[in-house]
């Protein structure tokens, strides 16, 4: 399809719908109208499977809902611009983003905050902006949308705050990394953190987060990268992106992970993250991390209604600080650009994220191999 | 008392008051005691003046755990002067001014060596009832009984032993109660302001508990230019006192109705407070802090000791929007290098600590001081012990 000739037309495409939860998504022709003031509609070029789709894919309860779009990890050429948007025009390569960066906020325009308050950030069944969806079936029933991005659909509608425009010169099994994955990894260890030289640095959950994490504090000079899995064979994976050491959480004997790391890093690890979703990790990462300034970063996400529980004593008298990092801290506007051109520049390497290639017929594989713990990222090329 | 050159008692045992607790929560009895000779690396105070910190009642009243120690001689915030030196001390000699601390620095191990942390790897990992290098006591009562240690000062009495590691040397320029206030309360809640949260110009500032930490929190939160500094107290009279320390605003946490007390703070920060601090003590109250933090970069500040050793609880989706929770001794300030930084500020007028001080009673009332701390009535009280 031409772009010109589709503007302003609803789109008849292929998407992969999810009717039930945890159930293999559907490989149906979808209606994707035309995008409203402040949208813009992307043909989607390639995108990957995050771990995030899964944890809510298998949801039955909000913020699950079905029928629904998945995928927030992706790249993309712009097909057509609602009104009032002047950041982007047809034919720009650009990355959808689960964060929204309106620009304007208060929270967008400090250095300090990656959460924008004018579209803030929530697992909506809506486009952010009008809290209404683009995506109907065939019969017309409508199609709820995720975190703003809908990436397993040939086409999509995403508002101008999840919209980062790129080089179109990178490579779209690359690019589409940066969309959530890597970028989250790579900001909680230079943002968040801001691992220095030296540091020591264990990571809870070597997924594609926790691998970014250690890429990004091996190319901070950190000393020592230890990754922690019940997967021993995530070590041999660690070690291509910096993991130093490794501890096999399904596998200390009788020592709790805790003391483990302690023993290791003489006192506690400068800077622990939990990469998994657990509350149970949370506070095995705090309990490794070093007296005085050990800083643990939480990246996980757990089902709801889980709470972190910490001795207030701990807590006061370790001089120990807890943080989360929404999406690594990256504003994505401002930093997705310098992420990618770290990427082009060689100094950040992702390609040993992808470990699978398929086309988009084939995303339920994807499910599968993710699930069963054997891929890093799968790209899904929506025309190959 | 009569007064005792320091030559006249060197390297012999003095035989002075001290106001005892033998059981907890019972009123302290004034009754003499000896106290040893410093040993190698200690030093013995003739004490000038103490002042009660809620950190003492607390473990006054404790009736059980590692702490449960008594007869033991209370007081951990307190100036004196240096009576006699032990063995290999240089840093101090008899005549000097000094503010004993409870948290220790040995000047040598990676945390004291570095600015990130003032929580020394060779010192402090336990509170003991005694001296920190060996658990033993310099104390004994009449009938030869060891009496505790407390926070390895122990100032509710004439003259104690301190480590050489929980001694901050001060010039003499400054009065002693004014002294007495930065061994603990004040520098901890200044600390937390300047080196812990940071709190910069323009700053939205929630702090629960009125004390003499939460006020120190708000003062050092006013020389940093915070734009707004919440006080949450359940003491209405908090709010006059604390206009003097830079409260712009008070919510009595009784008085809001239906509305929780973080809304309160939402609706008058416009999502959030900055900066949060928690100066009294109880994780019901670190949570509700927490909860007024704002997403995007709130810090939340843990500064009180937690009366009942309750758990924190934290939602993770709250953390997972960009807040931050970390707790702090001594509001993270070295006492050795930022005491005597305090001290020149107030000196310097830069830095207010008279308004600290509310009472003032001889030693041997030392009880009323409790009475009027646990009725809300002071802030800080000074003791002093020659008057």
């Amino acid at each position: 399809m031409m772009a010109g000739e589709t503007r302003g037309k609803p789109i008849r495409c292929r998407a992969a719908v999810c009717w039930k939860a945890g159930e293999p998504l559907v490989m149906e022709e979808v209606m994707v109208a035309p995008p409203l003031a402040g949208e813009v509609r992307i043909r989607i070029i390639c995108t990957s499977l995050c771990h995030s789709d899964i944890t809510i894919w298998k949801l039955k309860d909000p913020p699950g809902c079905v029928p629904r779009i998945l995928g927030h990890e992706a790249v993309g050429v712009v097909e057509s611009v609602g009104e009032n948007v002047s950041e982007v025009t047809e034919g720009d390569i650009v990355l959808p983003i689960l964060m929204p960066d309106c620009g304007e906020c208060t929270d967008c325009r400090s250095e300090k905050s990656n959460l924008c308050s004018k579209f803030p950030f929530k697992i909506s069944p809506w486009m952010p902006r009008y809290e209404s969806s683009r995506f109907t079936d065939l019969k017309g029933e409508v199609l709820y949308h995720f975190l703003f991005v809908s990436s397993f659909s040939e086409y999509t509608v995403v508002d101008i705050a999840n919209i980062t425009k790129i080089d179109p010169n990178i490579p779209p099994n690359r690019a589409c990394l940066f969309s959530c994955g890597v970028s989250t990894g790579v900001g909680a260890a230079w943002k968040t953190a801001n691992v220095e030289k030296g540091s020591t640095v264990a990571i809870f959950g070597l997924g594609t987060i926790g691998l970014a994490v250690a890429e990004g504090a091996r190319l901070r000079g950190a000393s020592r990268i230890i990754g922690v899995d019940l997967n021993p064979d995530k070590f041999e994976i660690g070690k291509k992106f910096g993991v130093t050491d490794f501890v096999n959480s399904g596998n200390c004997g009788n020592k709790p992970v805790r003391q483990v790391i302690m023993e290791m890093t003489d006192g506690g690890a400068d800077y622990c993250f939990e990469c998994v979703g657990m509350a149970s990790l949370v506070h095995e990462a705090f309990a490794c991390c070093r007296k005085g300034w050990g800083k643990t970063i939480v990246l996980g996400v757990d089902r709801p209604g889980s709470m972190l529980s910490f001795p207030s004593f701990d807590i006061l008298h370790s001089g120990k600080s807890l943080m989360g990092s929404p999406y690594g801290g990256v504003k994505p506007k401002s930093d997705i650009p310098i992420l990618l051109k770290r990427y082009m520049d060689k100094e950040l390497d992702v390609d040993k994220f992808v470990t699978h290639e398929m086309r988009f017929e084939d995303i339920n594989k994807a499910f599968d191999l993710l699930i069963q713990g054997k891929s890093l990222r799968c790209v899904l090329w929506m025309d190959k | 008392m009569e007064k005792k050159n320091s030559s006249e008692t060197a390297g012999k045992a003095i035989t002075c008051k001290a106001a005892i607790c033998r059981n907890p929560g019972e009123a302290l009895v004034i009754e003499e005691i000896e106290v040893a000779p410093p040993e190698a690396w200690e030093i013995r105070i003739k004490i000038l003046c103490t002042s009660l910190c809620h950190t003492d009642v607390t473990f006054w009243k404790m009736d059980s755990g590692p702490e449960r120690s008594f007869p033991k001689i209370l007081g951990h915030e307190a100036v004196g002067v240096v009576e006699s030196v032990g063995e290999h001390v240089e840093e101090v000699k008899e005549g000097d001014l000094v503010v004993p601390v409870f948290l220790p620095s040995c000047k040598e191990c990676r945390d004291c060596t570095s600015t990130k942390s003032n929580l020394c790897t060779n010192f402090g990992s336990k509170f003991y009832q005694g001296m920190p290098r060996d658990g033993s006591s310099r104390f004994r009562n009449m009938k030869g009984e060891v009496v505790h240690h407390f926070l390895f000062v122990s100032s509710f009495v004439e003259y104690t032993v301190v480590d050489i590691a929980h001694v901050v040397r001060l010039n003499h320029e400054i009065p002693a109660d004014k002294a007495c206030l930065l061994s603990c309360g004040v520098s901890t809640g200044i600390g937390a302001a300047w080196k812990v949260a940071e709190v910069e110009e323009g700053s939205t500032v929630a702090i629960f508990g009125l004390g003499a930490v939460g006020l120190a929190v708000a003062e050092g939160a006013r020389l940093r230019g915070a734009s707004k500094i919440i006080g949450v107290d359940l003491n209405p009279e908090k709010f006059e006192i604390g206009k003097k320390f830079g409260v712009t605003h008070f919510i009595n946490p009784t008085a809001c109705g239906e509305k929780a007390v973080s809304q309160v703070v939402k609706e008058m920060t416009d999502g959030g407070a900055d900066y949060c601090f928690e100066c009294i003590g109880l994780a019901s109250l670190m949570k509700d802090a927490f909860n007024c933090s704002r997403e995007g970069w709130g810090k939340t500040v843990i500064l009180g000791v937690e009366m009942h050793g309750s758990d924190l609880n934290v939602n993770p989706y709250q953390i997972l929007r960009g807040r931050s929770v970390m707790g702090s001794l001594f509001g993270g300030l070295k006492p050795k290098s930022d005491i005597p930084i305090l001290a020149k500020k107030y000196l310097d007028k830069e830095l207010r600590l008279d308004e600290f001080i509310t009472h003032e009673v001889n030693f041997q009332d030392i009880n009323k001081a409790f009475e009027f701390l646990s009725q809300g009535k002071s802030i800080r009280c000074i003791i002093w012990m020659d008057k």
